[in-house]
């Protein structure tokens, strides 16, 4: 009898959001998303084979031989049939042809808003954030969005942003702490995670937030997951965004 | 939201919305480095283009650096490879390893180590200098340049202006 894999937050989040993806579905994720590059295929290893995966390394599909370490890597392409122009994937996903995108954020509000452009006031920021990218654009016409972090603090979960980059279909964002769902516009906890308590995501949480009186936990890894983990990331790239 | 942009909405002729119209991209300049191109200009881009193509055709001048430099004949060959014309292009320079320390399809991926050594150099406010005089030899199963001298560092060996 083997023990069960070791797991932490890194697990956790990847696998929370590998969760979320349904068979069959068109997939997108874009630059600087390790841990939605992870989740992908973690999901089409585990539950959603039929996953169809668009890159904006422009892959469609790929079979990577190793999970790389930039997701603008050209590795994102290798064994696809096709490739797909960046102008290609904005056309698809404005006319209503991606299901799921997944997207970041420096900060998120309780609307499920994100702010990745500046932090201080936007006449003269104190930090200048690398920018949207697509997110304007692709935040209100994907079917689905869903956010993710690798860090989860009151200074990234705020009342009120430094600078409103993207708004529109946010369903899910997923944390080392928890899973929020957008319900009737607001940010709710959907489960916390079995590593954290009710009240450590509020006392991390800036925004204003009622939790139920037995709020669900979220399932921890289970021994498929975390063997198909070990497959799917030999090389550990998750673990890149955490400390 | 707009205005205080300085962003202008426009009546969709065909429906009822309200949209923001936002002012083109006119960059002076794209410099594009790219596998293979001719003397002229014209250029393939192998794997993803990502935004290559579009900001060739934004730009009012381009500038286009190569691995390999091509006969016209070859490209010939098979035009539709041809990502950017050459009717879009002002310069070519042959720079082998260009893209370093990034990548260039499919002839070297990221150089990781390079890209980390610059992100901790880049911390110094002298970083910068330190980096561009710095001796990086190819890494990750990168080949060092074809260029004489030091490996790992671009260098420019011909540049061919194109008829205006």
């Amino acid at each position: 009898m083997v023990g069960a894999p070791s797991w932490g937050p890194p697990e956790m989040v990847v696998v929370a959001m590998a969760r979320l993806l349904r068979d069959g579905e068109v997939v997108f994720h874009g630059v600087n998303s390790i841990l939605p590059m992870v989740a992908v295929a973690l999901a089409r290893r585990v539950h959603a084979p039929r996953l169809r995966l668009l890159t904006i390394a422009g892959g469609i599909d790929p079979s990577p031989r190793a999970l790389p370490r930039s997701t603008t890597d050209p590795e994102l392409a290798h064994g696809s049939a096709a490739v797909l122009s960046n102008e290609d994937f904005y056309d698809l996903c404005m006319r209503g042809g991606v299901d799921t995108v997944f997207l970041g954020a420096a900060q998120i509000d309780g609307a499920g808003q994100t702010n990745v452009s500046l932090l201080g006031p936007r006449e003269r920021p104190n930090v200048r954030l690398p920018g949207g990218g697509g997110a304007a654009v692709i935040m209100p016409t994907a079917e689905r969005v869903i956010l993710s972090r690798s860090e989860h603090s009151r200074r990234s979960f705020v009342e009120r942003l430094d600078f409103v980059t993207a708004a529109g279909n946010v369903d899910r964002v997923v944390t080392p702490l928890c899973v929020f769902q957008r319900r009737s516009g607001r940010l709710e906890v959907e489960s916390i995670h079995p590593t954290s308590t009710p009240e450590e995501v509020l006392a991390r949480t800036a925004f204003p937030l009622t939790l139920a009186p037995n709020c669900p936990r979220t399932a921890p890894p289970t021994r498929e997951e975390l063997t198909a983990l070990t497959v799917v990331d030999g090389e550990n790239v998750r673990a890149l965004e955490f400390p | 939201m707009p205005a205080s942009l300085g962003l202008k909405t426009v009546r969709d002729p065909y429906g009822e919305a309200e949209l923001v119209a936002v002012p083109r991209l006119r960059p002076d300049w794209a410099v594009i480095h790219v596998p293979e191109a001719d003397a002229r200009g014209n250029a393939r881009i192998y794997g993803t283009p990502f935004w290559d193509r579009l900001m060739a055709r934004a730009a009012r001048r381009v500038l286009v650096t190569a691995e390999r430099i091509l006969p016209s004949e070859e490209l010939a060959r098979q035009p539709e490879l041809t990502a950017i014309p050459e009717l879009f292009v002002e310069a070519v320079v042959h720079a082998p390893r260009g893209a370093w320390p990034g990548s260039c399809y499919p002839h070297y991926g990221v150089d990781y180590p390079a890209v980390e050594a610059y992100l901790a150099m880049a911390r110094d406010p002298n970083g910068l200098g330190a980096h561009l005089d710095a001796d990086s030899p190819g890494s990750a199963g990168v080949p060092p340049a074809p260029a004489p001298g030091r490996a790992g560092r671009p260098r420019s060996q011909a540049v061919v202006q194109s008829p205006c």
